[in-house]
């Protein structure tokens, strides 16, 4: 069973077209690619949380908001 | 000897001898052809004249090509070649697959870039980015306008590796098919790079957009894009057309 990620080049001059296995440097972008979306996601959540704490603070739902808010 | 008012033909005097009528008419005839074939030097089927710069001599211009028009050029008409209209020229079509696909060699023929994403899915759940020239540098950034369903929310995003244009995931799962429009006006000056973003995921009848603008800092023009699920997984699928534009 082969599990090692896919890329695909298509040479739009040409219209070559490769399917290979990812290399160890693109495997390494892949890690961090990941990575980086992992933490984006972490820092909107944590936006997300922040906003509905103030909500909660000044007592409005998150619908109450979006209906003021037009 | 009596002349013409316009062409200066010469015609016989009052007192000219009537034996000599025969001659001036044939010295005014010739003049007269003279005169009409300078001011009608057209030879051929769609010959036009133009007035050239000796008086009362016209300039004959040959009948243009198929798709022609007339023009002016140093100071006179001529035919040339019609200036390309605007428009779009398919580049390439190629089919997103693997865990990566770069659409690479784009010409730099053009004035303007747009590339379309049809259908676009994944086999889980994801963001969907590019990434320019191969460059995993922190030199992107973008900044666009979400909105779900009535909800409307903000992504800022400077000194990133790549560009989340959107989300994509599986036919069975929510955001299950992802289309994208991507603009890239002036892509091969040497400035930065504006890119404008307008993408639309929808699943039933839920729809999630992006629009906005995401930047690029690099001086070099644009020659490949590669497209990425960037939470991991593979394209199972979706079409990348992109267009020149003139």
């Amino acid at each position: 069973m082969k599990n090692t990620p896919q890329v695909k080049i298509f040479n739009s001059e040409t219209g070559e077209e490769i399917i290979r296995d990812a290399n160890a440097e693109e495997l390494e972008q892949m890690k961090i690619d990941i990575a980086n979306a992992k933490a984006e996601k972490a820092e909107a959540q944590a936006k997300e949380t922040a906003k509905a704490a103030i909500l909660d603070r000044i007592g409005l739902t998150a619908d109450e908001l979006k209906t003021i808010l037009g | 000897m009596a002349t013409t008012t316009n062409y200066g033909w010469t015609t016989p005097d009052d007192t000219a001898l009537v034996k000599d009528g025969a001659a001036a008419i044939r010295t005014l005839g010739s003049s007269v052809d003279t005169t009409t074939k300078a001011l009608n030097p057209s030879t051929t089927l769609g010959d036009i004249e133009y007035r050239s710069s000796t008086a009362n001599t016209n300039t004959r211009l040959g009948i243009g090509t198929t798709g022609q028009v007339l023009t002016v050029a140093s100071g006179v008409p001529s035919w040339a070649t019609a200036a390309a209209g605007g428009g779009l020229t398919l580049l390439s079509t190629t089919a997103l697959s693997g865990s990566s696909t770069t659409v690479s060699s784009i010409s730099s023929s053009y004035k303007n870039l747009r590339v379309v994403i049809l259908s676009a899915r994944n086999s889980q759940g994801s963001n969907f980015s590019i990434r320019l020239n191969g460059d995993t540098g922190n030199n992107y950034g973008r900044q666009l306008f979400v909105m779900q369903s009535g909800t409307q929310s903000n992504e800022v995003a400077t000194g990133a590796a790549s560009i989340n244009i959107g989300t994509i995931d599986s036919s069975t799962n929510f955001y299950d098919m992802a289309n994208v429009f991507l603009d890239f006006p002036n892509y091969t000056n040497a400035l930065d790079k504006v890119i404008r973003v307008s993408t639309v995921s929808k699943g039933g009848a839920t729809i999630y957009s992006k629009t906005g603008i995401a930047v690029y800092d690099t001086s070099s023009a644009i020659s490949s894009i590669e497209f990425f699920p960037g939470d991991g997984g593979t394209f199972s699928a979706g079409n990348i057309l992109i267009y020149g534009e003139n």
